[in-house]
């Protein structure tokens, strides 16, 4: 048998995970694969249709656009993120079979599946430009650098946090359940459907305890560097940071004092 | 060549710490080990850490030997894929190429004789079927040591003869390690045995002493 080192073997394993993960997610259930594509345009469309009634004789078409161009932005990250957790939560236990491969560690099945969710939204954000180039939607973004940034740096902080609840779930099952529960409060306080910007002419308070979340700085960055008329002087980078550098410290610290009980919990 | 040394294993129960090995040092040579003990001795315990997916509390195990991992009753597969995904993902993991991993795709497929239901989600497979997918799947694997744990003790008397005789032409190449209760598949596979017993991990040279030694243990506890 070839003999492979370090991390030539992980890549191995990561891309047989991959495509295992991949393959489980266009099989099983046709409803669930077509949802994970079709929910973010359907949010999309429901909102902007809302934002049209709404507004109904101060819109002009201008604003529609824009507008559905903020909550694509919202819903492409936010759901990537919300997937990255959700997904997470299970993959240490729905992979557990296969740990008694000793090339398979844990780590790699949450890795496998962060690079699933990852494609996924890379295929979705990819629908939205073939459909705004085709009816000729197109608003460039300010910054597309640092737009793209804010999408990494959110995965980054995606697996921290999909780390750690990856550990707790696979010892408490409580904590899964727990995060499911979280999803629809965070839709919410997540600066999705509108600016912090927005929010603080009217409510400062309400801006400034929006602001304890970390996934609106991620928002607000995105927002700020796509749109003109938007900015970036709500985010803080050094906050971001902190909770970056914090969850992915306390993953890997509690994933590497307990892998081995994770094997052999299978 | 297999050294054990200073390894202790225990599990946090209710009563307290149970001992699987206490401070066991051991040196095996590289034949065909039968592995013995009494329902929860800790033989399966025993058989994962040379596989390294279970560790010593305490010690630790040395090889320069390549060890399968552990066949157990059908463990290892992923139950909403197929048997042909499954093994698939085997091959790819074990870092085969396209070619080498068809090939053993078509090996398992004819050796397991499931017929369609080798494309079929493996939730649906009994449990003689799952074994027979892991068994044809580990013999298509080149390892110094096959870690069999009772793996063969639940297909029907026809796959059994077909999977001691694979295996017998198997032992050519490799050795194997095997926990089971079957005395006359220790006897005709193995050459020495190892005995589990409250802690104690007793060698012989003859797994025919082994098998003395651990009736004895029966016969005691009855």
């Amino acid at each position: 048998m070839k003999k492979q080192k370090g991390w030539q073997k992980q890549k191995t394993v990561l891309d047989a995970l991959f495509l295992r993960e991949l393959k489980a997610r266009f099989t099983s259930g046709q409803a669930g694969l077509f949802w994970t594509f079709f929910q973010p345009f359907f949010m999309v469309f429901l909102f902007v249709t809302m934002h049209v009634i709404m507004h109904g004789s101060d819109t002009n078409s201008n604003s529609a656009i824009e507008y559905g161009i903020f909550i694509a932005l919202s819903f492409t990250s936010f759901f990537l993120f919300r997937d990255l957790l959700t997904k997470s939560s299970g993959a240490f236990r729905a992979n557990k079979a296969l740990f008694i491969y000793r090339q398979v560690k844990p780590i790699d099945t949450l890795i496998a599946r962060l690079m699933v969710e990852s494609f996924i939204m890379g295929v979705v954000i990819l629908g939205f430009v073939i459909l705004a180039v085709y009816f000729d939607l197109i608003s460039p973004p300010k910054n597309l650098i640092m737009v793209t940034l804010g999408y990494l740096w959110l995965t980054i902080f995606g697996f921290g946090i999909g780390l750690i609840i990856a550990v707790a779930n696979t010892f408490y099952d409580v904590v899964g359940k727990i995060v499911g529960f979280l999803n629809l409060p965070l839709l919410f306080l997540s600066a999705l459907f509108y600016s912090i910007e927005s929010i603080a002419k009217t409510n400062p308070e309400a801006a400034q305890m929006l602001l304890y979340n970390p996934i609106v700085h991620f928002m607000e960055m995105i927002h700020g560097f796509y749109f003109y008329d938007l900015d970036d002087r709500y985010v803080d980078y050094n906050y971001m940071a902190l909770w970056t550098a914090t969850t992915l410290f306390i993953g890997l610290w509690l994933y590497i004092n307990l892998e081995r009980k994770i094997v052999s919990t299978s | 060549m297999i050294l054990l040394k200073n390894v202790t294993k225990y599990y946090n129960t209710t009563n307290g710490k149970n001992y699987i090995l206490k401070n066991v040092t051991m040196m095996l040579p590289r034949k065909n080990i039968g592995i013995l003990g009494r329902n929860g001795a800790g033989k399966s315990t025993l058989l994962r850490m040379l596989g390294q997916i279970e560790f010593p509390t305490e010690g630790s195990i040395y090889s320069s030997c390549s060890f399968s991992w552990p066949l157990g009753l059908g463990g290892g597969f992923i139950p909403n894929m197929s048997a042909k995904d499954n093994v698939k993902f085997v091959c790819r993991v074990h870092n085969k190429n396209e070619e080498e991993t068809r090939q053993i795709v078509k090996d398992v497929r004819e050796f397991c004789e499931i017929g369609e239901y080798f494309d079929m989600p493996m939730r649906t497979y009994s449990s003689g079927m799952k074994s027979r997918v892991g068994f044809g799947l580990s013999l298509s694997f080149d390892f110094d040591y096959l870690l069999i744990d009772e793996s063969l003790s639940v297909g029907d008397t026809r796959f059994k003869d077909k999977a001691k005789e694979a295996l017998e032409n198997k032992v050519n190449k490799c050795n194997v390690l095997m926990v089971s209760h079957s005395e006359s598949m220790l006897k005709s596979m193995c050459d020495i045995g190892l005995l589990v017993h409250e802690g104690q991990l007793f060698y012989f040279d003859d797994i025919e002493d082994a098998l003395k030694e651990y009736r004895k243990i029966i016969k005691k506890a009855a």
